[in-house]
């Protein structure tokens, strides 16, 4: 089990925004895109599957993130796809809120 | 009518594609096949993008894995081309014939063939498909030269693409601001300013004639000068091959007319992509739109017609494209009724292109900035008033005229 990584605090990601996690600080293979969409908080790899951009700095509305560059649409509850041209879905980390700290727990199987 | 239970696509561009996997998504159960000349279905638009610049694998363009079809139970058929159409049924070339109670086609456009005596010798070229993407970039060794015709989308992406695999490039075009009527003049001289800046030796004129030169090329321009070239690739637009859909007896007018669901004038045959064009509900026919999303949408609105829904209303168009290291996207009209809005970055140059039609927002461009073309699309197609003086204040982000809205 991966340990819980504080990455912000409540407030610190504004609403349909997001952060990214360093892949150095995260322990993984790719960075870490924390989002807080809808009044959620979630985490996805932060790269687009398509071509090199990051997530984070894409259209977020309503769970869902448009990547920069060519439009690809991610849930950021589970990953998939939902608009091309994305081959294939991102992976998901666990986020939880801890009085006023978000802690990341990234996915084991995409620990570096 | 009740849904077909058996559809053959022909075409594997993303029209295609999206409309197989959309049926299949929709609950479609009967069989799905798609028809593809090329030897996968797969994405064009990085072909004179990063695909070209890196020399990726046909493999990485795929929309899917062959698991990933087998898995969604799409049939791919492809190497292989579709010879005639009929109700019911698509011949191929290769003498089978497939039962298709439901045939969409999907057949794309070709790029226009040179216009120039000498523009069928080996040197000179087109760009559409993957084996043209990368006989051009074989020849555009560092240090060659490379003559690009039409500095259109496509012939500017080849220049800089050309440019970063170290070639020389000639970008000839008759137009001296290039793009003026889809971008405006502010954006399009900027956009076109970056060829000079990159070291490109951009030609206002046309190619007279192409002659051979030993192994190279010698390309006469109408002003009289001569360029010796490696490589010649011509941009300068598509054309579409009706004949498919001809020969079924389909209404064509320089495209497969269609409605807006994707139906043509033939029962239980419909069209999507670049091969099409759209009689609008007031009968006029649209011009050919050639995008990538338009495209898709299509794909997503014939599947639904064919499972029996409403397709999705459409927004305004969007289209991105990626030179000299930047982003360029663009959503709805940026000429035409109303005023420009430009929006400068701190160099000065124009980050982004706003125009204001009636208290409306009907088109905006972006440089590296996506996020303002994706704020104006809502802005667009949600129809949320706006005003010049917001839209020209740099502290207000298109974001924050959309959240107001809410």
């Amino acid at each position: 089990m991966a340990e819980r990584i504080p990455v912000a605090r409540v407030g610190d990601i504004g609403d349909e925004e997001a952060i990214v996690v360093p892949r150095a600080t995260a322990g993984t293979v790719d960075d870490i895109g924390v989002f807080f969409s809808a009044g959620v908080y979630s985490a996805i790899d932060n790269t687009c599957t398509h071509e090199e951009a990051s997530l984070a700095e894409g259209w977020i509305e309503d769970g869902t993130v448009e990547c920069p560059l060519h439009g690809s649409a991610f849930c950021l509850k589970d990953g998939t796809v939902t608009g091309p041209p994305a081959p294939r879905g991102v992976a998901v980390h666990r986020v939880d809120v801890d009085g006023d700290r978000i802690l990341l727990t990234p996915d084991p199987s995409r620990l570096a | 009518m009740t849904a077909p239970a058996s559809v053959v696509v022909v075409g594997g561009g993303i029209a295609g594609v999206t409309a197989a996997r959309q049926l299949r998504a929709g609950g479609f159960s009967g069989t799905i096949r798609i028809v593809e000349a090329e030897p996968l279905c797969y994405d064009r638009p990085p072909l004179s993008k990063a695909a070209f610049v890196d020399g990726a694998g046909i493999e990485s363009l795929a929309f899917a894995t062959a698991d990933e079809y087998a898995a969604a139970g799409i049939e791919v058929i492809a190497g292989v081309r579709a010879a005639g159409i009929r109700a019911g049924a698509v011949a191929l070339a290769d003498g089978r014939v497939l039962e298709a109670e439901g045939i969409v086609l999907a057949t794309g456009a070709r790029a226009r063939p040179p216009a120039f005596p000498g523009g069928d010798l080996p040197a000179v070229g087109v760009l559409r498909d993957y084996a043209d993407a990368m006989r051009l970039r074989a020849a555009a060794s560092p240090g060659a030269t490379a003559v690009v015709v039409g500095a259109g989308l496509v012939g500017a992406e080849l220049a800089s693409g050309l440019t970063e695999l170290g070639a020389r490039v000639v970008l000839v075009d008759p137009d001296p601001v290039p793009g003026a009527r889809a971008f405006g003049d502010a954006l399009a001289g900027h956009l076109h300013a970056m060829h000079a800046a990159h070291g490109v030796d951009v030609r206002v004129g046309a190619v007279v004639r192409a002659e051979a030169e030993g192994d190279r090329v010698a390309v006469r321009l109408d002003d009289g000068a001569s360029v010796s070239a490696d490589a010649v690739v011509v941009a300068t637009g598509i054309e579409v091959d009706t004949s498919l859909a001809e020969s079924a007896g389909v209404e064509v007018d320089r495209g497969i007319v269609v409605d807006d669901a994707g139906r043509t004038s033939l029962l239980g045959v419909w069209a999507v992509g670049d091969a099409t064009r759209r009689r609008r509900p007031d009968g006029v026919l649209a011009p050919p739109d050639g995008h990538w999303e338009t495209a898709e949408l299509d794909g997503r609105a014939v599947a639904a017609d064919i499972l029996g829904a409403q397709p999705a209303s459409r927004g305004a168009g969007w289209y991105w494209s990626d030179r000299y290291g930047v982003h360029v996207e663009v959503v709805g009209r940026l000429v035409g009724d109303g005023v420009e809005i430009v929006r400068r970055a701190g160099s000065g140059l124009p980050a982004a292109v706003l125009r204001l039609d009636e208290g409306m927002l009907v088109g905006a461009a972006s440089i590296d900035d996506p996020n303002t073309v994706r704020a104006a699309r809502r802005l667009i197609d949600r129809r949320v008033p706006v005003t010049a003086a917001e839209l020209a204040d740099p502290a207000l982000s298109l974001r924050d005229l959309l959240r107001a809205a809410r």
